[in-house]
């Protein structure tokens, strides 16, 4: 019972601090500079806040906010070319508490290898393009939340930018933590309408579940390690000599406790509920933190820590039939949804899925790249939804919209869309194509727990995809025109006399800004096929550029074909000779699946054209034929009701919560307040009525107390002494 | 040995040249000079701060044979920057009615009525008397320099307000104090009797004789017990605290807030100074008597002023008695001893003072008709009008708490690392329960503020005329926040440099406490 417990070190063999650092990461002090990508969102936040202070009514907030993220993307890329080894920059000393045995030390550094390059590369990127995107979208809050929203994404950069490029677990958690917070405050931008304030709050709260998972993950590590430095971390997995720890039962959870922070933050089952909701947030947010950059953050941390859970496989099965039952679920709520913006969060929960599944069938090469081209094409789509809401006063129902291609301004919304879609659709030779394949492919070549019916929902999955993409293009940007303006008129639109199909009511088509960064980005996701054609220094598999950044990583192991991949270990053991071992239809998965994913992409693609362009009154057919039948009737019901998830919780989780907290707080206001505190405020103020007399303000009795007290010590004292036998005293 | 006395007092006489200007600027008839006070004081303290390091630089305090050289350098930086804060907090607050009948011409400037030289030139004093504690090295030095900083606050608290409350909270303070006085003189007498020599490194010797040829003499321990009750007083520590809440209560805002920092520091300073003399010889730990001692007066401190916080419906009087229980906290890191516990007593001094600094200085920054807000219930739903303010005092209050992650949490995560790891477990627990308890009157300092709706009482509360009180809340408040990012250079400097012989005493101690129970 001394100081030594404090640290509940597990293994005694693990010294607090390894003698030797990981060989091949460098302190790299003259790369100070890297700082600056964390700081220039910082310094636009106070710029944005003083900007709010100030009520600036001009658009000040927006072209600071584009300056520093423009500025952290410049010092991003400079890194990135700097950068060949893995490297500590440290910022400041933190924290650091020692003790005699033991020592807690997070300090503010950053580590960064190319998995931190890759990931920034995109945040700090699509950040700066979907501000200025912003700077326009945001126009009717001038002078009155604009500064907010910038304060808002600038946080969301730098909680990023910590949890990217942190060089141990506690900033990964403040940032975790940090871009938790901005989307909150995000989501809840338009806080007059009680829909943000509840999807807010969900959110927040859902999310909470996750961050106990990773708090508790940290927690376990810490004690176990006895760091939490990434590269000390990987010194001591990379060591064979603690195998006595890989025994012990918190090596085993703490791959489970990762999984379920990561599952929180990007919205994977069970956790994946908010990130629907979360729509109600401005779409340049939605574009940003809830498709691109902040959900993506589960998969950075399974790829940072793929140590952890390639000691524990099973683990990563987990991973992967999560991913893909998430993947199928979202996929077909998203088939039935309505509401544009609704159906891509679905997707983006779907695609989510197979970036998990990716991760869970060994190949973090494949996570990464897909984490990369959906961050560019999804949040095209989402801001041409963006685009078409702000120019239709908020109208996103895809039956009350048509033919925007051919309407005057809209022609480049409509065009990105459809890039942004085909990527997502995995047409042949798009981006997304290469990247979904590589995911798929990797299911049927990793040996696991059905991984080959995975595999196969994985592709039926990819076919919905297809399909529900095309179906809002097919709607909103195809055939006639017809549109009807949602709820959301601003006043300029209503002294607009109407004169036009009687609506009195303009669609105001986007300006520069807007249709600058669509064209950007949509370049962005159509030329992210680039980087798979790049000649790569990993021989054994085709990926490019992108294998070779994750090559460079903690997660290296997670790359098919490197020397410690599961995969290549089992093999040198079998003696076969390369990695592949799987087939479908006799050919090998990495070539059989550019065929079947085109295949699958197209017959996707034909039949969203064939039902909601070419004759769009067999989709209606097709419904009520399937509504009449009562053996199908209860699919399409459930789809359209996202299979009533929200209401099983509900029931499950929310109403006995609800429950619990009345039965609580009646325990606790007639119990606790009424018994034990009124009780024991009754008990205090007996032992204080004793004590008043002393208190009572006379300065003789106030003289004679503290004599009194020093005699009475003095006796214990006496006492004690004869106790313990002098104690040292002669 | 004069030279390297004089060389170490530089800061103090940098802070006596101020208490020579600003008195004579505090008598002069230009308005505009006298304003300028409060800020000339500030340059003497801050330039005294600066000193500091310049002194005691690590050569001149490796050369010292003072007890505890490395102290004088984070204490003295401690107190300035503290001290600092003080002094914002009165800028416009001193002789406020009189400087207005001035200036409306009511009336006219008399350098006989006037006490704002005065005020400053006592705060001055007794900072110096806080700095020349530190440097002690005798008996006599450290008499003098505790009093030093106890009785200008006594004059402080009787000139605070025209009301009698001051004067008669002045005149128990001034009574007690002198009790106190002669309490510890008496024991300073009796450890001079056992030991033949006032200089503490000698004592030191001497008594680390007597520990060898079996057991320090009685009369030493009788002296040391009470040396450390009367000095008690200084830190309000049981039962030596009887005085405070009335003080306290008594003293105007910025007085209080003084009074909570600066004969805090000095007593503390003296406890880590005159226990080294006895305590940490040669491998052993304590003398169990005195251990017995401090043990009685860390439990009862921090438990009697938590629970009396709880009963308390006026602001003064619940920070006070807190102030009190932080005492208790202080107190484990002094039974911890050198190495962790004294590093971890200084950081605490820190982070306490500034929250407790910041909370007094939102009470400062309120008022109704020219008087302090004094109930709990004024402060109920402050965040409608004076939202800076009520957010200043949650976060504060939070840090009092020692909630995470602000700066207070780890102030007394120090102190309970340096309680664990010297084997007091049974101590720390205590603690512990007893900051839950205080999270009961801590929250509802945050609770009231920002979640309440606003009472027919606190609707008529008014912010300061003076805008300082309300900058130096805010500032303190973002400093729980913001200091904590640079935790590591702050503890690098409240690191107390072990002298060799006491670094061997202290890894003897930890094997010692190996096998002990954690008493």
């Amino acid at each position: 019972m001394t100081g030594t417990t404090i640290a509940i070190r597990i293994a005694e063999s693990i010294p607090a601090v390894p003698a030797v650092p990981m060989a091949d990461v460098v302190e790299a002090t003259s790369h100070w500079w890297a700082g600056f990508i964390l700081w220039c969102p910082l310094i636009s936040l106070v710029l944005c806040g003083l900007c709010a202070a100030f009520r600036v009514k001009s658009k000040l907030p927006a072209w600071i906010t584009v300056l520093s993220l423009a500025c952290s993307f410049t010092f991003t890329v400079i890194l990135g070319n700097l950068e060949d080894v893995p490297e500590r920059i440290n910022l400041f000393e933190w924290i650091a508490v020692f003790w005699s045995d033991g020592s807690f030390v997070a300090n503010f550094a950053l580590y960064i290898d190319s998995l931190t390059i890759l990931w920034m590369s995109f945040v700090t990127g699509l950040g700066t393009l979907i501000a200025l995107y912003a700077s326009e979208y945001m126009e009717p809050d001038l002078g009155k939340g604009y500064a907010r929203f910038f304060a808002g994404v600038s946080v969301f950069l730098f909680a990023m930018g910590c949890l990217v490029m942190g060089d141990n677990l506690l900033m990964l958690y403040l940032g975790w933590e940090g871009v938790g917070f901005a989307s909150y405050w995000l989501i809840g931008y338009y806080y007059r309408r009680p829909e943000a304030v509840a999807a807010a709050k969900k959110a927040f709260i859902v999310n909470r579940i996750g961050d106990l998972g990773l708090a508790l993950a940290i927690y376990l590590i810490w004690a176990t390690f006895g760091t939490i430095q990434y590269n000390e971390l990987m010194t001591l997995l990379d060591e064979g000599t603690y195998a006595t720890v890989y025994e012990h039962w918190s090596v085993e959870a703490i791959p489970y406790l990762l999984m379920l922070a990561a599952f929180g933050k990007s919205a994977q089952l069970p956790l994946y509920i908010w990130l629907p909701d979360a729509m109600e947030g401005p779409t340049p947010v939605s574009a940003l933190i809830h498709a691109a950059t902040m959900v993506t953050a589960g998969i950075y941390l399974i790829a940072r820590m793929y140590p952890f859970f390639l000691l524990e496989p099973t683990s990563l099965h987990v991973v992967a039939w999560v991913g893909g039952l998430t993947a199928l679920l979202a996929a077909t709520i998203g088939m039935a949804q309505y509401d544009i913006k609704r159906i891509f969060a679905y997707s983006t929960v779907s695609q989510l899925g197979f970036m998990f599944l990716g991760l869970g069938v060994l190949t973090t090469y494949g996570a990464s790249y897909h984490v990369f081209t959906h961050a560019f094409f999804k949040a095209v789509l989402f801001l041409t939804a963006g685009a078409v809401m702000h120019g239709f006063a908020g109208q996103l129902d895809l039956r009350k919209l048509s033919g925007l291609r051919r309407m005057k301004g809209w022609r480049i919304v409509a065009w990105t869309m459809f890039v942004g879609c085909i990527c997502l659709a995995g047409f042949p030779f798009t981006s997304g194509y290469f990247s979904k394949d590589a995911i798929l492919a990797e299911a049927f070549v990793t040996q696991g727990p059905g991984f080959e019916i995975l595999g196969w929902i994985a592709i039926f999955t990819a076919f919905l995809t297809a399909y529900y993409t095309f179906r809002v293009w097919c709607r909103v940007c195809a055939g006639p025109v017809h549109f009807e303006p949602g709820d959301e008129l601003h006043d300029d639109d209503h002294h607009d006399d109407g004169h036009d199909e009687g609506h009195g009511f303009h669609p105001h088509a986007p300006r520069f800004a807007i249709n600058f960064v669509l064209v950007v980005i949509a370049a962005g996701a159509l030329l992210a096929s680039v980087p798979y054609f790049m000649t790569n220094e990993v021989s054994d598999i085709k990926g490019g550029w992108i294998a070779d950044m994750v090559n460079d990583s903690t997660a290296a192991s997670g790359i098919p074909g490197h020397a410690e991949h599961p995969g290549t270990i089992a093999h040198d053991h079998s003696g076969d000779h390369g990695h592949h071992h799987g087939s479908i239809l006799g050919m090998d998965p990495h070539v059989a699946m550019y065929y079947i994913s085109g295949v699958v992409g197209g017959v996707g693609l034909f039949l969203a054209f064939w039902l909601h362009l070419w004759r769009r009154q067999d989709a209606d057919r097709l419904r009520s034929w399937l509504l009449a039948r009562a053996w199908i009737r209860w699919l399409p019901v459930a789809m359209e009701n996202k299979w009533y998830v929200d209401e099983v919780y509900h029931a499950l989780v929310r109403a006995p919560l609800w429950l619990l907290g009345h039965i609580f707080h009646g325990f606790d206001r007639y119990i606790i307040d009424g018994l034990l505190v009124d009780g024991t405020a009754r008990l205090p103020r007996l032992v204080a009525k004793w004590f008043q007399p002393l208190q009572n303000g006379m300065l003789q009795s106030y003289a004679i107390t503290m004599a009194g007290g020093a005699a009475l010590i003095a006796l214990l004292m006496i006492l004690m002494m004869q106790f313990f036998e002098g104690g040292g005293v002669q | 040995m004069m030279m390297e006395k004089l060389w170490f007092v530089i800061p103090e006489v940098v802070l006596l040249a101020g208490v020579v200007i600003v008195a004579i600027l505090g008598l002069v008839s230009s308005t505009w000079l006298r304003s300028r006070v409060p800020w000339v004081t500030m340059i003497f303290v801050i330039g005294a701060g600066v000193s500091f390091p310049l002194v005691f630089t690590d050569e001149a305090v490796s050369k010292s044979t003072m007890l505890l050289p490395g102290l004088g350098r984070p204490m003295g930086m401690i107190a300035c920057v503290i001290a600092v804060c003080l002094l914002l907090l009165t800028v416009g607050r001193i002789d406020r009615k009189y400087e207005q009948a001035i200036a409306e011409g009511r009336d006219r400037f008399d350098p006989l009525r006037s006490n704002k030289g005065e005020y400053y030139v006592f705060f001055m004093l007794s900072l110096a008397g806080l700095m020349l504690t530190c440097s002690a090295n005798d008996l006599i030095w450290l008499f003098l320099a505790l009093e030093l900083t106890s009785l200008p606050t006594y004059v402080m608290v009787a000139m605070s307000r025209g009301s009698r409350r001051a004067q008669e909270s002045a005149m128990k303070y001034f009574f007690l104090g002198a009790m106190s006085a002669a309490m510890f003189l008496y024991g300073f007498a009796l450890l001079y009797g056992a030991t033949g020599t006032v200089e503490l490194s000698a004592m030191r010797d001497a008594l680390a004789d007597q520990a060898a040829d079996g057991g320090i003499s009685m009369l030493a321990v009788v002296g040391m017990m009470l040396a450390l009750l009367g000095i008690g007083f200084k830190l309000a520590a049981a039962p030596m605290h009887l005085y405070a809440a009335d003080v306290y209560e008594g003293a105007a805002v910025h007085v209080t807030a003084v009074l909570g920092f600066i004969p805090k520091a000095g007593g503390a300073v003296a406890f880590m100074l005159l226990l080294s003399t006895m305590g940490w010889l040669d491998g052993a730990a304590l003398p169990m008597p005195i251990l017995i001692l401090l043990w009685v007066m860390a439990v009862l401190t921090m438990t009697l002023g938590n629970i009396a916080a709880l009963l308390q419906r006026s602001v003064k009087r619940m920070l006070a008695y807190s102030s009190i229980s932080h005492s208790g906290y202080l107190l484990i890191g002094i039974i911890a001893g050198p190495g962790l516990g004294f590093s971890a007593v200084l950081l605490y001094l820190f982070v306490y003072g500034l929250a407790n600094t910041g909370a007094f200085a939102v009470l400062a920054s309120l008022q109704r008709e020219g008087r302090e807000i004094e109930s709990i219930d004024d402060l109920a739903g402050l965040r409608q009008k004076h939202p800076g303010s009520a957010i200043a005092l949650a976060i504060t209050s939070g840090s009092l708490l020692g909630f995470p992650p602000l700066l207070g949490f780890w102030g007394k995560l120090a102190l309970f690392i340096a309680g664990i790891a010297s084997g007091h477990i049974v101590l720390v627990l205590i603690a512990a329960i007893n900051s839950a308890i205080s999270a009961w009157y801590y929250l509802r300092l945050v609770g009231l503020p920002l979640m309440s709706e606003p009472s027919e009482r606190s609707e008529t509360i008014d912010r300061d005329s003076s805008p300082w009180p309300r900058f130096t809340a805010i500032g303190l408040a973002a400093s729980m926040v913001v200091l904590p990012i640079f935790l590591a250079g702050i503890q690098d400097e409240t690191e107390l440099p072990l002298t060799s012989d006491e670094a061997d005493a202290v890894a003897l101690t930890d094997d010692a406490d190996q096998d002990s129970s954690g008493f």
